[in-house]
């Protein structure tokens, strides 16, 4: 009796993993591999003010968002309200990467959205980008006051992403302060 | 007709053909010197194209090297368009990782050292034949498992009847 509803049992646990990742599974989200690793070190000069610099070290002493983010890059402009939401209300602090931009652009855009970010770096080229393994803009980290990276959000991040994942996260960190 | 006459016409027929035979002459020396110009001009053609398909990513490479980076950038996912390889792909971000790849490579790093950057950054993914270690291992041995358990049943399957 057992031995024939073994193979049913195996066949039907097969199809449940199966299925789960035919219709659950997000395939354009990959994990992030830098999760728990110290943030890459990268120099930035400041969007604002070229002359001054906007370094990884910035991002240390207390949790913050790194956000990726380009005027080119429709879903940012979704995006936009939520991080003014996340700075003026939830006073968590946001450090900005402009991706591959045009600086005139970008600060016409922030003048014109209103400017949620602290610091805004200038990433002409996309280097940093790539040190920090960004595949698609917008791309927010949370990093840790050690400057490790302890989670990564691909996409807008919405009212539901906000309050389910990145603030209970954030909120660690400041208990502990 | 007449005897004169016929030399008359005579002389104006080879008159005619010594004119045509010259005309023949400087056609052929056009000819030849329209051949030249073409060649020149194709050989012309062919070195600039060159110069600026080597000029694109990789003007400051050896032939090994440059042989390295087009293998290289054959075996690593273009992260946006899954299914590509960022050879292959006109992505923004392929064009930002190959040109990452020949910054290292110009910096004599080696293929391991390019791909462990990589994946430190994308994850095992990245690299489009996935590298035997402890996360990949069960990857690499399902084949073989496969083929171990179908031998199995196979064989008791063959018992019973």
């Amino acid at each position: 009796m057992l031995k024939k509803i073994i193979p049913f049992f195996l066949l039907f646990v097969l199809i449940g993993i199966l299925g789960k990742e035919l219709f659950y599974s997000k395939p354009n989200e990959l994990p992030s591999a830098l999760i728990g690793e110290n943030i890459p070190n990268f120099q930035l000069a400041d969007l604002f003010h070229p002359q001054k610099l906007f370094t990884s070290q910035d991002l240390k002493g207390h949790v913050s968002l790194l956000n990726v983010w380009a005027t080119w890059c429709y879903a940012c402009g979704l995006e936009q309200a939520m991080l003014m939401k996340i700075s003026h209300q939830y006073h968590i602090p946001i450090y900005g990467i402009d991706y591959k931009d045009n600086r005139e652009e970008a600060m016409a855009w922030l003048a014109q959205n209103g400017n949620p970010y602290i610091v805004v770096g200038n990433d002409r080229k996309g280097d940093v980008a790539i040190d920090l393994g960004v595949y698609g803009t917008p791309e927010t980290f949370v990093v840790s006051p050690q400057g490790r990276i302890v989670y990564r959000h691909v996409g807008v991040i919405d009212q539901k992403a906000w309050e389910e994942t990145l603030y209970p996260l954030i909120q660690k960190f400041e208990e502990r302060i | 007709m007449s005897f004169s006459y016929v030399k008359k016409m005579g002389n104006r027929i080879l008159l005619l053909q010594k004119v045509r035979m010259k005309f023949r002459k400087r056609e052929a020396s056009a000819h030849r010197f329209l051949k030249i110009f073409h060649t020149i001009v194709c050989i012309l053609i062919l070195l600039f194209s060159l110069n600026l398909a080597y000029a694109d990513n990789s003007s400051r490479l050896s032939a090994e090297q440059l042989s390295r980076f087009q293998s290289l950038t054959k075996e690593i996912r273009c992260v946006v368009c899954q299914n590509q390889n960022i050879a292959d792909s006109n992505a923004p971000l392929a064009n930002d990782l190959r040109a990452k790849i020949y910054k290292m490579m110009s910096e004599n790093k080696t293929n391991n050292e390019i791909k462990d950057y990589l994946v430190q950054r994308y994850g095992e993914f990245i690299l489009l034949q996935p590298r035997l270690n402890k996360l990949t291992f069960l990857l690499w041995a399902f084949p073989f498992i496969g083929f171990a358990s179908i031998f199995f049943f196979l064989k008791r399957f063959i018992k019973i009847y």
